[in-house]
């Protein structure tokens, strides 16, 4: 059964060539180039997932996000054309799941695609998240990587809590601070970062695979 | 009026004979009420009014008068300048002494409230070429009605402040204005003025004067300061937008051609979708180097660089290449070049630039329909005219079109301009001594109309003199 996703371009080029690419990796494409035709379209065929241009002849991407939101939440993924992290900020606090700079290659924006698609598949109602080598058992509060358990402080506790359930999204900054934090320690970025560092040494030893990716002044994504 | 008729001392010399009269008439009525000797002092009214107005030499002379008339018409025996009993004596001795003081008291009072007048006079000037001088706008503007002001105050003539160190002659007087050791200006006076003129001038209004020319110096260093910056900022703007502007219409082509190439490797891909994908290599590849060729010309524009090589050009040589360069499909232009049009004298390859921008916007905006373009002489200017048929542009719009990095929207094929063809075109079109602008009805179409100035001094197109 092939997925369908919804491609909001202004670029009729793009859209055309991304309905071949998307094809082969068994997506069916909705193609849209306005914010409008985009809203109709996953009105009337709710997709899958969705991919969309942050900029757009009759508005915006982020717009067309938080409109998508009020409805569903299907993975979205967001293209920019601006290398401009407020921008990605915005798009992300909107509800987008992540986001691809233009020029991407194609086989980068099918594996983020995946990625967000595969942590929807997740069951909501499990009590032990999985990723990669790593485990957290919330019931029992333990967190291990390979069957080695790992000792993590309450803090980085709750941080792998976060991206384990978000596995494959991109989480801003803001996001992780409230969510660990409380919403009053908003702006705490460099707090977060010792943190996550002290994180990524306990569940990526030398040599391992690295599963906590940086996007520079944006946030953290967990693979 | 009472400064006005201060200074005639004969118009004094009839009020104090007047105001005598009537104090003594005045007496006559009231000494059934008042014992006589008591009703002296109605003389002191008079003897304040006229020392107060006229000065106390008038005054005493009047407060003399007063008791000669006070003796003779009311003191028994009246109607002679004797006095019978010892206590009316002391009343006129008193009301003598009392009208005396009393008219050098008014003097001073006089006096003083002269000197405020003319306190507050100096006031309302110094604030006055405060305003004048501070105000903004270029300080030469300023200075004659400084001058002009500063004459009408002091009752001069005439007066000037040049900022230039200027001599005094036997014409004029100079005051050197100085800030510190430096002349920042010269005040100039005719000669022969009133030596307390000439003080008043030394004392309050040079200091005055010299203290505001030096602030106001300082403001204009300070404003050209502000300007240049203003200046820089704008071209930093413009560089960020720049920057913007070129990685966001540089990384869309890539993207597309990036897919593009990714979708020729697919498995499944089909034969037409095949030519598809190659075409869409072949345009958007030509729509980097287009982007390119613009990014060129604006920056040698912005740095005024591109210095046009005129020479007499045809105006329908120069279009049709336009149309030509652009590719678009037959039919697209409608070119009308009436028969007799005067070539111009111009870099053609710049106008040829302006024009290819110009006729690819139309094109991008008139929905299918093909542009218009006519070219006329009208007097001593050719003018094209060149239509579409698109959505038109709102009144406010019209000037900003030709904005750098201005976009107004985007066509069916989804393809935008890159908000750089229409700032070209006008940046080339006014290197070459032209103007372009911009008509529009909204919802109905767009009208850009270039002007090209004609040389009718050398109407006859010759071969240009090698220099």
């Amino acid at each position: 059964v092939s997925r369908r996703v919804l491609v909001c371009d202004d670029e009729g080029q793009i859209l055309r060539a991304l309905r071949i690419v998307l094809r082969d990796a068994g997506f069916d494409v909705v193609p849209a180039s306005t914010a409008q035709e985009a809203l109709d379209a996953a009105a009337l065929h709710p997709p899958d997932a969705a991919i969309i241009d942050l900029v757009l002849p009759d508005g915006d991407g982020v717009e067309v996000t938080r409109s998508l939101r009020e409805w569903t939440d299907v993975p979205i993924l967001v293209l920019s054309a601006v290398d401009d992290e407020d921008e990605k900020v915005r798009a992300l606090q909107a509800g987008a799941d992540d986001y691809v700079t233009k020029p991407f290659g194609p086989k980068e924006l099918v594996a983020r695609l995946e990625a967000i698609l595969r942590r929807r598949g997740d069951r909501a109602d499990d009590p032990v998240l999985r990723a990669g080598g790593l485990e957290l058992d919330l019931a029992a509060h333990v967190a291990r990587r390979d069957g080695a358990e790992l000792h993590l402080t309450p803090i980085e506790f709750d941080l792998l809590k976060e991206l384990l359930r978000n596995r494959g999204r991109l989480l801003t900054h803001r996001m992780l601070l409230t969510a660990v934090w409380g919403p009053n320690y908003g702006d705490e970025v460099a707090t977060l970062r010792t943190h996550i560092s002290n994180l990524r040494r306990k569940i990526e030893p030398q040599g391992a695979e690295r599963v906590l990716h940086t996007d520079p002044g944006v946030g953290y994504r967990l693979l | 009026m009472a400064r006005a008729m201060g200074r005639n001392p004969l118009i004094g010399v009839v009020v104090a004979l007047a105001s005598v009269v009537a104090a003594t008439l005045l007496i006559y009525a009231l000494d059934d009420v008042a014992p006589v000797v008591s009703l002296g002092v109605i003389y002191l009214v008079a003897v304040l009014l006229v020392s107060s107005i006229w000065g106390a030499r008038l005054g005493i002379a009047t407060a003399l008068v007063s008791a000669a008339a006070f003796n003779w018409f009311h003191i028994p025996p009246t109607g002679r300048f004797s006095i019978s009993e010892g206590e009316n004596w002391v009343a006129l001795g008193t009301l003598l002494v009392v009208a005396v003081v009393t008219s050098s008291l008014a003097e001073r009072a006089r006096l003083r409230t002269e000197e405020a007048e003319q306190r507050r006079q100096e006031a309302d000037l110094a604030a006055e070429m405060a305003r004048l001088l501070l105000r903004g706008g270029r300080l030469e503007e300023a200075l004659p009605t400084v001058s002009q002001r500063l004459a009408h105050a002091l009752g001069l003539p005439s007066a000037s402040i040049e900022l230039a160190a200027v001599e005094s002659d036997e014409r004029r007087v100079a005051f050197p204005l100085r800030e510190r050791t430096t002349q920042v200006g010269t005040l100039v006076v005719p000669a022969g003025m009133p030596e307390d003129v000439l003080a008043r001038l030394q004392v309050r209004v040079v200091p005055q004067l010299e203290a505001l020319l030096a602030a106001a110096q300082e403001r204009d260093e300070l404003l050209g300061d502000v300007v240049e910056t203003a200046a820089l900022r704008r071209s930093d703007v413009l560089k960020t937008a720049l920057l913007r502007a070129v990685s966001h219409d540089l990384r869309s082509p890539l993207t597309a051609i990036l897919t593009a190439a990714d979708a020729l490797d697919s498995a499944t891909i089909r034969d037409e979708e095949r030519l598809e994908m190659t075409r869409a290599i072949r345009e958007e590849a030509l729509r980097l180097s287009r982007l390119i060729d613009n990014l060129l010309d604006l920056s040698r524009l912005e740095a005024h660089a591109a210095e046009p090589q005129r020479e007499w050009s045809s105006v329908e040589e120069i279009l049709q290449s336009a149309v030509d360069e652009l590719g678009l499909p037959d039919g697209t232009f409608a070119l009308s070049v009436a028969l007799d049009l005067p070539q111009v004298r111009a870099d053609a390859a710049q106008l040829d630039r302006a024009f290819a921008n110009l006729l690819e916007n139309s094109a991008r905006h008139s929905g299918g329909h093909p542009v218009s373009v006519r070219a006329r002489a009208v007097g001593e200017r050719v003018l094209i005219r060149i239509v579409d048929r698109g959505p038109g542009i709102p009144p406010a719009q019209l000037e900003r079109v030709f904005q750098p990095f201005y976009r107004a929207g985007t066509d069916r094929t989804g393809h935008r301009g890159s908000g750089l063809g229409l700032a070209i075109a006008r940046g080339f079109i006014e290197a070459n001594g032209g103007k372009v602008w911009a008509e529009s009805l909204p919802g109905q179409a767009t009208t850009f109309v270039v002007e090209m100035p004609l040389d009718v001094t050398d109407r006859e197109p010759e071969p240009e003199p090698v220099p």
